[in-house]
Formats: structure tokens, sequence, C-alpha cells
């Protein structure tokens, strides 16, 4: 196994990615050898194996491909509830769950959606963890 | 190689109980033990699941359980797979067995899920989704669930109608079932009327949040006979684990179930078709349905079918019997003891001893539980009273 030295710098950690998200560059991994998206980067690869990751910028837009409505919140996001939650298909072939900026009755299957980020709220930052504190939230703005 | 056997099973009262988790364990203990010498004179190590640490403020349960059972100086401890710990607690004691180092050894889960309420239990079981992108996004148990439901409503003919009926026929199975948490009938109007939790799925769709132990012995068949107990073969044992991110796996195809029970199958000589019941992870309707098609019963598309009587189902289904507990569903749903409780209802169905709701001829089940959202990890046992093939 070789890697060059990881820290937080490098975006297949998540400081990294979500420095690199912060500016608005959603950064994914790809795998030379299968050529597998990972999103978030991670150092290998989980279709084959392989640690020849490369990091590349991924494009933020995609579609829907399920999609449901969260009327039970865990506690610490109880004052949105309730909210549309989705996972995404990028079209650059990653996949990535996230809240949809939009009411559950307005969403389907296939719907164009956009990554947008926006700086953790004063709620998000009160449940964050000390290292989360100030990573971006990412929300899926329909197209 | 000594073949494992479960040589006896207990299990506590299930559901909103007075009881902690420790004292949950003792009376699960009491009846594992019933007909048996004390653990101290048996138990060679024992494997505790449990979810989380949250509910009561307590780890190390390994040693708190070893030493409420009398057993001091053995190995013990806690396996944490979220709701799959169960099963990989009865695995290790299956592979303690098997490669000889131990002779009798104590798989027990224990959960004491309701000392937070229900917004507790959400929160508790949240922490089993990837935190950076799934657990920053609000999400939860039954809407991960959801996420799957909505996609296998999409490419399938299953209607919301379907996912009901095998509430129904959990619950029905369920009124025939002493342990269970919700030994009731219901219909389909009740689910389909029930408060939207994440939709498609409504409260009727969802596993209740409550309390409960169970204790299963592992023992060589040798040890089983000489203490007269009925004694079903563990054949088989596989386990998989798969993305903690939901969004990156194949959403329809349970790929993780599949692996833990071909696995299991191959270990124990069998196919699926010789599969006679089966307690699969329906902790959502909709697993039942995608578990009936992972573990080789129904055809891609046509597991939504389980409700429904053998000669009914779609060409290519097997002739196998689901939940017939009750399932996660109606028999009750205590995390970490999940597994085990699914491993007690194939013994009882084995053995002859599950009264009113046996089935008929029953001599193999497979056991699939999950932990996490669907296969981000699963196990599957087979349980068998048939000679070996
Ligand atoms: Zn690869």
């Amino acid at each position: 196994m070789t890697d060059g030295d990881l820290d937080a710098t490098d975006p297949r950690t998540l400081p990294g990615f979500f420095d690199a998200l912060a500016d608005g560059k959603l950064l994914g991994g790809v795998c030379t050898d299968c050529g597998q998206v990972l999103l978030p980067p991670r150092p290998a690869c989980y279709a084959c194996g392989s640690r020849a990751v490369d990091v590349e910028p991924q494009s933020r837009e995609g579609t829907v491909f399920s999609y449901t409505e969260v009327h039970t919140p865990p506690p610490a996001f109880a004052a949105d509830a309730p909210y549309t939650v989705a996972v995404v298909e990028l079209a650059d072939g990653g996949r990535l769950l996230g809240r949809v900026a939009a009411d559950y009755s307005d969403v389907a299957i296939g719907d164009s959606v956009e990554l947008t980020v926006h700086e953790p709220t004063a709620a998000e930052r009160e449940v964050a963890l000390d290292y989360e504190t100030d990573w971006p939230v990412h929300i899926f703005e329909p197209r | 190689m000594p073949e494992p056997v479960i040589a006896s099973v207990g299990a506590s009262a299930l559901g909103r109980t007075d009881l902690p988790g420790r004292d949950l364990f003792s009376v699960a203990l009491e009846e594992a033990f019933d007909e048996l010498p004390d653990p101290a004179d048996l138990v060679e190590a024992v494997y505790v699941g449990n979810q989380s640490e949250s509910y009561e403020h307590q780890i190390m349960y390994g040693t708190l359980l070893a030493e409420w059972a009398g057993l001091r100086h053995v190995p013990a401890e806690r396996v944490e797979g979220c709701a799959a710990a169960g099963a990989l607690a009865l695995r290790h004691a299956v592979k303690d067995v098997r490669n000889g180092e131990h002779e009798a050894v104590l798989a027990c889960g224990v959960e004491k899920m309701t000392s937070a309420g229900t917004s507790g239990a959400t929160d508790a079981l949240s922490a089993a989704f990837d935190r950076a992108i799934e657990q920053r996004s609000g999400i939860t148990a039954p809407s991960q669930y959801a996420l799957l439901a909505k996609r296998y409503l999409h490419e399938t003919n299953a209607t919301e109608h379907d996912l009901a009926e095998i509430a129904v026929k959990n619950h029905a199975n369920a009124a025939r079932n002493p342990r269970a948490q919700f030994p009731k009938e219901i219909d389909v109007e009740t689910v389909l009327e029930s408060d939207p939790i994440a939709p498609p799925l409504k409260l009727y769709d969802c596993a209740p949040v409550g309390d409960g132990a169970a204790a299963v012995l592992v023992t060589t068949a040798e040890l089983a006979a000489d203490l007269g107990r009925p004694q079903v073969r563990v054949a088989g044992s596989g386990a998989s684990a798969n993305n903690i991110a939901v969004a990156e796996r194949d959403m329809t195809d349970i790929a993780g179930a599949r692996i833990a029970a071909e696995t299991a199958y191959e270990e124990a000589g069998i196919d699926a078709a010789a599969v006679d019941i089966a307690e699969v992870h329906d902790a959502f309707t909709v697993c039942e349905a995608l578990l009936a098609e992972a573990a080789g019963f129904a055809p891609a598309g046509t597991g939504y079918q389980s409700y429904q009587s053998p000669a009914e189902r779609a060409d290519g289904w097997t002739d196998v019997q689901l939940s017939p507990s009750g399932g996660l569903k109606a028999r009750g749903h205590p995390i970490g003891a999940t597994g085990l409780l699914q491993a007690l209802e194939a013994y009882e169905q084995l053995t002859g001893a599950a009264g009113d709701r046996a089935i008929e001829g029953a001599e193999t089940a497979l056991l699939l539980n999950e932990g996490g959202v669907a296969d981000a990890v699963t196990v599957g046992h087979v349980l068998t009273t048939a000679e070996a093939p």
C-alpha cells in the first residue's frame, strides 16, 4: 500500500473536502482503475479496492434518484420538520444524499436539481462537533 | 470441526418495561437456563449485542452481563453493529464453538430503548448513519428506509397497499406469539391511514421502539446431547458489510444481504429452496420485500408478495414462510436483541415449541439481521434440524 501523506488539506479527508466545498467546489474521488466516483473522496475505492484515487471537481447538477419527507426528525432538527431529503445522482456519476429546498409534493424522481452550499446556521453550529463547526452544509435546489 | 448447535434460548418481555437492561438480561437468562446447570458450570465466553450506550449511559456490557450471570474471569465483550449486533454476537459464539476454542458460549443481546422517549431513540439510531453527509442532513432511520421504499415502488409493480399487507400479515403472525410486543391483528386501512413518518412509509410500516433482551446458548452437539436438550444445528453463518451511505449503494438489490445469505447457504450445503421459514429484518415493511429477493426466495421485483400464500405468488418464488414470529414489525425490535430473537423463533419452530404459530414440517430456517440502513452490515444464519447433506 502506497499513499501520500494525508493531512487536513487533502480532499481525501473530510476537512479538505469541506474546505473546498465552502469555496463552492464539489470534489469527488475518481478511481483510476474502475472509474467509480466517491463522494466525499476517500483513500480507497469501495468498488474495486484500488487506492489509486484521483480527486476531481464534480458537476453540481443532477437528478433525484429517490426522495422522502422527514416527519419525525432527530431532536437537533425538530424546528425544520417536515423537510424533504433526496438521494441525487450527479451528472458525473456520483450519488449524494442531501436536503431538497422544495416541498415533498413538488418533487418527483428524475427532477433536475443543483447542489448549493451555505454556511452553517446558528442552529446547525449548535449541534456540530467542535471540528465540524465551520463545515458548510449542502442543499439541493430544484432547477 | 465441532458442530455448533443452539441448545437453549430465552427472552425477557418485549416493549415498554420497568426493568433496566441488565435486569432484562437476567430475565432472559433465567428462561434459557431453566432446565440447565448454572451458567457458571457451563458457559466459557459471552458476547453481548447492544446498539447504543445512549439509552443507559453504559458500555462494558460484556463485563456487566457476564458478572450478572455469575461468570467471572471469562472472555466477555459487547458486539456493536447497530441492529445487527445480536446476530454478530451469535456469529462469534458459533465460530468459537466451531473452531474448538469453547464448548459452550452465551450469545445475548439487550436494549433499553424506552429510556429517553421516541426522540431519544431517533437520535440514538441516527448515529448508525454517516455523520459527515447523512446525519448533518437530518436523516433518520425511517427516512433512510423510505428512500429505499420510494425507489422500490418506482421500479416494481409493488404499491403502498402491498407494503401494508406485509404489516397485516406480520401482525396476524404476532397475534399467535405470546412473546410479541403487539400480539394483535390489524387491517390494511389501519396501516394506510396511520400517521406519515417518511412517505411512502407510515407509522404502521415501522417496527416499534421497545425494550428487550434475549439469550441463546451455543454448544457443541455432544454437550447439548449430554445436557438432554433439543438441538438445532447452526449449519451456516455469513456476514457482509457494505457502504455506510445508502446513497452509494444499489438501493433495490440488497447486495450485502444476498452475500450473507449465499455464504450461509453454501456453508450449510443448501440453496434457498430448502428454506422452510425465514426471520428477516423487517424493520420497515419494505425490508421484507427487499430481503425476500436478496435471500433468493423471490425473483427480482416480486418480493412484495411475501404476504401472499405460496400458491398465489409469482412464478419463481419458493414456498418459504416469512417472519412467523410477527417479525420486527409486531414481535418487537429491541435493537441489540433482535438478531437473537430471530434465532429464538427459529429454535422454537424447529424443535416443536412454537405452539399455535408452528409452521408444520419446518426443518430449516434462514435468519437475516441488518444493521445501519439496509445492508450496511448483514448477518445470515442457516439453522436446521435436517441431516447434513
Ligand atoms: Zn475502483
